[in-house]
This record gives C-alpha cells, structure tokens and sequence, in this order.
C-alpha cells in the first residue's frame, strides 16, 4: 500500500501544480489584453451583454477567463457597435487609470476577486475555436455595469457624475 | 481645548460645503424636429415670414411615446443621482408668468426676443437642455428606432455632445419598447460625454458673450475711444474682463468705436454667495462698475436668453 501511496501523491501534486501554473498563464493573458470584446446583444437596464473571445492552451481555462475578460474590457476596452448594438467607451477612460491603481485592480481580478460579482456566464454561448496550438473560446456574459460602475465610484477610481457640485 | 477644536472642525464643514457648487439643471425636450414633423407646432408670422414654432404642450398631451421617453430618461438619470427638470411643470409656469405679464404695464423699449426654447430655459434657469428625437424606420416588415438625445448648453446653445444611432431591426417589439431599448443603451455614452463638460465647466468656468454697444449721439458724450488717464474705454472694459472672468479667458473678435463683441468669455459658475451667474448677472457688475468714479458712464443692460447680453453705454 505505501509504495503506491507516494507516486500517487506525486501525480496529484504535479496535476494541481500544472492547473495552476495553466491558471496563472491565463491571468497573464488578460492583463496582456490577450481577449476580443465586442457587443453580445442588447441587454437589460443596468447591464451589458459582451461576447468575449478568451485565447488558451485549455478551452476549460479559457472558458473560465471569460467573467474576467468581459469585466476587465468593459472598465478599460470599451466595445464596437454595429447590427443594432450600441458601442460602449470604457469606463475608465483616463490613460494610466489601471497602473495607478494597480493594487486594487490586482486584488480586484485575483482568482475568486470581487469581480465576479458583476459578471455571469450566459449558458449556451460557448463557441470554441483552434487556433494553431491553442483554442480561442467565445463566451457571451452579462455585466453589471450599474453595480460595476457604482464600486470603482465608491474605491474612487470614476468620477460620479455630480462629483464636484 | 475641546471647544474650540469643536468650533474649528465646524468651521472646517463649513467652507468645505461652501466651496461646492450647485448640480446643474438639467431638463429634456423634444427637438424642433420631432415636434414639425408629428405636428405638434404653432405658425408663427414675423416680417412676412412664417415661421413653425414647437408647441410642447400640445406635444405633451396628445404623445405618450414623448412621455414615456421623458420618464424614462429621467429614471436612468436619477439612477446616477442627477434627477431632471419636468417640462411640464415648467410649462405651467411659464403659463403662470405669461398671465401675470399680461396683467402688468411693461416698460417701454425693452423688448425680449425669445424662441419657446430659450423662454422654457429662462424659466426653469436651466443650464443644459436635452433635446430628444426619434423616428420609426420600416424595413418591410420589420421596424427599426433611429434615435437622437443631444445635449445643448442653454447659455450658449452650442452642443455639448450627442447619442444617437439606429437599433435592431424588430418584427413584433412595438416603438415604445424599442424607443426604450434605444434611451437605455445610449445613456452610458451620453452621460460621459456630460461629465466631460462639467469637469470642464468646473475648471474654466461657464461660456457666455457680451455685446458692448454706444448710444449714437449719447448724452455722456462718450464713445469706445474715450480715454480715461492712459486708456481707453474699450481697455478699461477688457482689463475688467480680465479680472473678473475664469482665467482671464475671453475673445474680442470686434471691436470699432461704437461696438465691440466679445465672445468665449467665461464666466464663474456661481458667485460667492452660491448663486448661479448668467450673462445677465455678469454684465450688470460690469455696467455697475462703469457707472461708478472715474468713468461714470451711464449703461443699460438688455437679456438675450441665458447666455448673451448686450450693454449700451451712453444712457440709461
């Protein structure tokens, strides 16, 4: 029994070893901008629809980048228009908003980070490319802009629109 | 110790909530174009020509699209702590005023010029005008909302920025769902193009113009030329400008010896006491100013709307 025991716990370190270090690729790649946002459709009062396209070696992973990307576009991309979609400015359009906030928006898009308050995966949606050696997934997910906004007014980050009166 | 910790804290408080300035009012309209073409206008006849003025209440009251639109924009506005001005309360006021005009001997000479536009801005003081339109586009059997949500400066009636664009095309959803859909995503980029010029209106101060004029033949016998010590009148008038407005900033694009024009000039939002400065307000102190020692000229000031007024100096 022991001699399986330490192999097998080997397998298991080096599986979540390699999870992390997969997770750690794809943190990478979003704030590389590694991501496609555009317009999802029309959404709700107090929300935006936006079909991320999340690039990866593991679709899973990709898949799970997604809430990420579409909440880190929406604050700092913006998105196109067009087919009756209206296009959106990023919220934060001051340059060098995100490195003169850096520790908070690290914190704020850490794995389990408060960003994924604001955002939610749209079941079905899913549309999974290969692109050469990796795979680029297309997700739409639904921010909560309003609630959104709203956080980065509170951290001080936007201005409210009566700031100053 | 403590008290007087207590006082300076208050104090403190004090000036704090002293150098804050009022939200700017804001109301929305339906644009010139939308009232002529649903035939919510009246005709006018002025020198032989017939002009088409809005007619807004009649808008109002016959236009539940305009209504809901309205309500709608109001919502998401109050939404970003930001709530409107009703038009049509302020139409009632108006209402109100015109009534108790009538019922008052005017003085002569000083007649007001004003658009239904610029007489609902004076009523409410409003500072920004949302001047809203929208028109259904078929497309067979499909329909689609272009729609427009400018926003003007009634001071100087330039735009301040604009939402407009052209939603899905729809077989089944009816105009006031996509008029809805269209006020709701276009109002983020709308509200941003705002709080660019307030942040702008909070660091150069408010945009008007000035038209300095001189009574021909005027009793002070004095004219833009008239020297007083080392300058002139129209120096001494652009020294004062310089003084009092945001940054010194202003333009005199014309200026002869009975006329000068100055444009761009930008004036403080509020004045010490709080209160809203208007073009008005901000040439009265100068005719005020030029009427005292030495210069002693007799002025009189005539209201253009919000954002223009003209000083004719020589006599009151």
């Amino acid at each position: 029994m022991k001699k399986y025991l330490l192999p097998l716990l080997a397998v298991v370190m080096c599986l979540a070893g390699c999870r992390a270090v997969r997770q750690k690729k794809a943190d990478k790649d979003t704030t590389q901008f590694r991501y496609e946002i555009e317009c999802g459709g029309n959404a709700i009062q107090g929300t935006y629809l936006v079909k991320v396209w999340t690039y990866s070696k593991t679709a899973s992973v990709a898949e799970n980048q997604c809430r990420k990307n579409a909440i880190h576009g929406v604050i700092f991309k913006g998105y196109g228009g067009g087919q009756g979609c209206v296009s959106q400015r990023p919220m934060a359009n001051q340059p060098g908003i995100e490195n003169q906030y850096k520790d908070y928006f690290d914190q704020f898009f850490a794995n389990g980070g408060e960003f994924q308050k604001y955002a939610s995966i749209m079941e079905g949606t899913t549309e999974i490319v290969k692109v050469g050696r990796e795979y680029k997934v297309g997700v739409v997910v639904s921010v909560r802009k309003d609630d959104l906004r709203k956080a980065l007014e509170a951290a001080g980050i936007l201005k409210k629109l009566n700031s100053g009166f | 110790m403590k008290k007087s910790i207590f006082t300076l804290a208050l104090a403190l408080v004090a000036l704090v909530a002293s150098a804050q300035i009022k939200k700017p009012a804001l109301m929305v309209v339906p644009s010139d174009v939308w009232c002529i073409s649903n035939g919510y206008y009246t005709e006018v006849e002025n020198m032989g020509i017939t002009t088409k003025m809005p007619n807004y209440k009649q808008a109002l009251q016959e236009n539940m699209g305009l209504k809901l639109a309205i309500a709608k924009i109001n919502d998401l506005m109050a939404e970003r702590e930001f709530p409107l001005e009703s038009l049509e309360q302020m139409i009632k006021n108006l209402e109100q005023q015109h009534m108790e005009d009538n019922m008052t001997t005017s003085k002569a000479g000083n007649e007001l010029a004003e658009s239904p536009l610029d007489e609902v801005a004076r009523v409410a003081k409003c500072d920004i005008i949302l001047e809203l339109s929208w028109e259904v586009k078929d497309f067979g059997p499909k329909h689609s909302i272009s729609y427009i949500l400018e926003a003007r400066d009634a001071y100087t009636a330039k735009s301040i920025g604009a939402a407009a664009g052209t939603g899905a095309q729809s077989f089944s959803a009816d105009v006031d769902v996509l008029l809805e859909e269209a006020i709701v995503a276009n109002m983020d980029n709308f509200n941003n193009r705002l709080l660019d010029h307030f942040t702008e209106m909070q660091t150069i101060g408010r945009e008007i113009s000035i038209d300095i004029k001189v009574f021909a033949n005027n009793a002070a016998g004095i004219d833009l030329e008239t020297e007083f010590g080392d300058d002139e009148l129209i120096d001494v008038i652009e020294n004062w400008l310089q003084l009092n407005t945001v940054q010194g900033r202003f333009t005199m694009p014309y200026a002869s010896e009975n006329i000068a024009n100055f444009t761009q000039v930008r004036i403080p939002v509020y004045d010490e006491r709080g209160r809203a400065i208007d073009a008005n307000g901000f040439a009265k102190s100068l005719a005020k100013f030029l009427k005292k020692e030495p210069y002693n000229i007799p002025a009189k000031v005539l209201v253009k709307g919000l954002g223009r007024a003209v000083i004719i100096l020589g006599e009151k």
